[in-house]
């Protein structure tokens, strides 16, 4: 693969006396899908929140597109090229989708309005969902505000994005709206690094699969290497009860 | 006993025009209130300790004394320290203004903190600063949760306003005293008085009332 868009190490994360992350080495090239699975309370979704710090590391570096973050110094600069994609969506329930998708572009990025929109329209396209612009996210169904967050994600046209179990919060019936428009984004060569319970969408389109227990990536590879001979006992017991 | 209604109704227009004061102080009180209380809700949820005791102390403060002191204190103790003599007007509105600011700040910072905090991830995850978060995304949302309790503060600001008669500034309770001064006819007065009181305080629950069912269509 090319250039590594994201590399951390040596990443530890405390909550109180709680240690979470032990000591992570991780690099994720570009247009590299990793996906990140692992038990309840292992330390994934944490892992996930550190490298757009959002959780701030206890110990250890992250950097991104080959700048280290340092806190507040340079935060806003690095999130704007990392999209997040979270469990509960997190739409802003005050405005219309149209609206939640044009805010960060304008604010942050300085887009004139109509551009904002233009550029809005295109990924609402892409989801699905151009028909909804001028509806609030509580008119919508979880599948449609989940696609209307990663759309709001795209507008700021990042290099990379991040998914924190982005169809926990779903209705079964609706995971595959919001993994086939995953599916896509993937397929078009976005850097993406997903927490997911969905192995199916793991072994599809995972380039590499991280297992996580404890704090530690205790097994890594490719997805067949991973679900199908897994070397790791505690491994071979995860996937034993999910799959 | 019996009520002399032509004596009520011959100082009608004096206690109105008062009231009409009244208001004017409440709402001058809650207006600088709210800035005040906006930014010291703000101050109590920054990181720096030094900005949050601050908070904190202002807070603790103004709600742990009466506000009848915190207008004496202004009054009376402001020009001993400055030197230079407080007109009543500018006194009240500033007594009670930091006093509705704490309030207030109180009211605020219950509802920014009742808003979810993956609304401010969601915003900061976009690269949008705390305070680009704070403007756009939180403190609208926290607005619509925070205009029935500030309708109280509204109504409880109108009558505690009744305080500064003590400075013998004459809104209507002061007025009301002057005319009683004049007319000895404490019954009728106190009585027009408080039904006054009770005609504003009543207008601005409905008025919150509609205020919020508007608010919560959208």
């Amino acid at each position: 693969m090319n250039n590594q868009m994201i590399k951390i190490r040596g990443l530890k994360k405390s909550f109180g006396s709680l240690e979470v992350l032990k000591g992570i080495d991780l690099d994720v090239a570009e247009r590299e899908v990793v996906v990140i699975i692992g038990p309840s309370g292992s330390g994934k979704s944490t892992l996930l929140r550190c490298i757009n710090f959002m959780e701030i590391p206890t110990e250890g570096t992250v950097e991104f597109d080959n700048i280290p973050l340092n806190g507040d110094a340079n935060i806003n600069e690095v999130r704007k090229e990392i999209g997040m994609v979270f469990q509960r969506f997190n739409l802003f329930p005050h405005m219309t989708v149209l609206e939640n998708l044009i805010l960060a572009p304008m604010k942050v990025r300085g887009m004139k309005k109509d551009e904002a929109k233009k550029l809005a329209m295109t990924y609402l396209e892409k989801v699905g969902l151009a028909m909804k612009a001028g509806n609030y996210p509580d008119q919508l169904s979880g599948g449609q505000q989940q696609r209307v967050a990663i759309a709001r994600a795209l507008c700021m046209q990042p290099k990379a994005l991040l998914f924190d179990e982005p169809t926990s919060a779903l209705d079964p019936e609706m995971i595959k709206e919001v993994l086939d428009v995953m599916k896509h984004l993937a397929e078009e060569g976005m850097t993406m690094v997903v927490v997911t319970h969905e192995m199916g969408f793991a072994k599809e389109v995972g380039d590499r699969v991280l297992f996580v227990d404890g704090g530690y990536i205790l097994e890594e590879g490719t997805p067949e290497q991973i679900f199908d001979h897994p070397k790791e006992e505690r491994t071979q017991s995860f996937l034993s009860k999910i799959l | 006993m019996t009520l002399d209604f032509a004596l009520i109704q011959h100082e009608l227009p004096l206690l109105l025009a008062a009231a009409v004061i009244t208001i004017k102080i409440t709402a001058l009180s809650v207006g600088f209130g709210m800035a005040i209380g906006v930014f010291i809700s703000l101050i109590r949820l920054a990181s720096f300790k030094p900005l949050r005791w601050l908070g904190n102390i202002y807070v603790d403060f103004i709600r742990g004394t009466p506000l009848l002191v915190q207008i004496f204190l202004v009054y009376f103790a402001l020009p001993a320290i400055t030197g230079e003599h407080v007109d009543p007007f500018p006194a009240a509105i500033a007594a009670c203004s930091i006093n509705s600011g704490a309030y207030v700040a109180e009211i605020f910072r219950g509802g920014i903190q009742a808003i979810d905090k993956g609304q401010m991830e969601a915003g900061r995850s976009l690269g949008m600063s705390w305070w680009q978060t704070m403007r756009y995304i939180i403190l609208p949302q926290a607005f619509k949760q925070i205009i029935p309790p500030l309708g109280n503060e509204f109504i409880a600001m109108l009558k505690d306003s009744s305080l500064v008669s003590v400075i013998g500034f004459e809104e209507l309770t002061r007025r009301g005293q002057l005319i009683i001064a004049r007319t000895y006819a404490s019954f009728e007065i106190w009585m027009a008085v408080a039904i006054i009181y009770l005609i504003m305080t009543f207008t601005v629950a409905r008025l919150t009332g509609l205020l919020e069912k508007r608010f919560a269509k959208k």
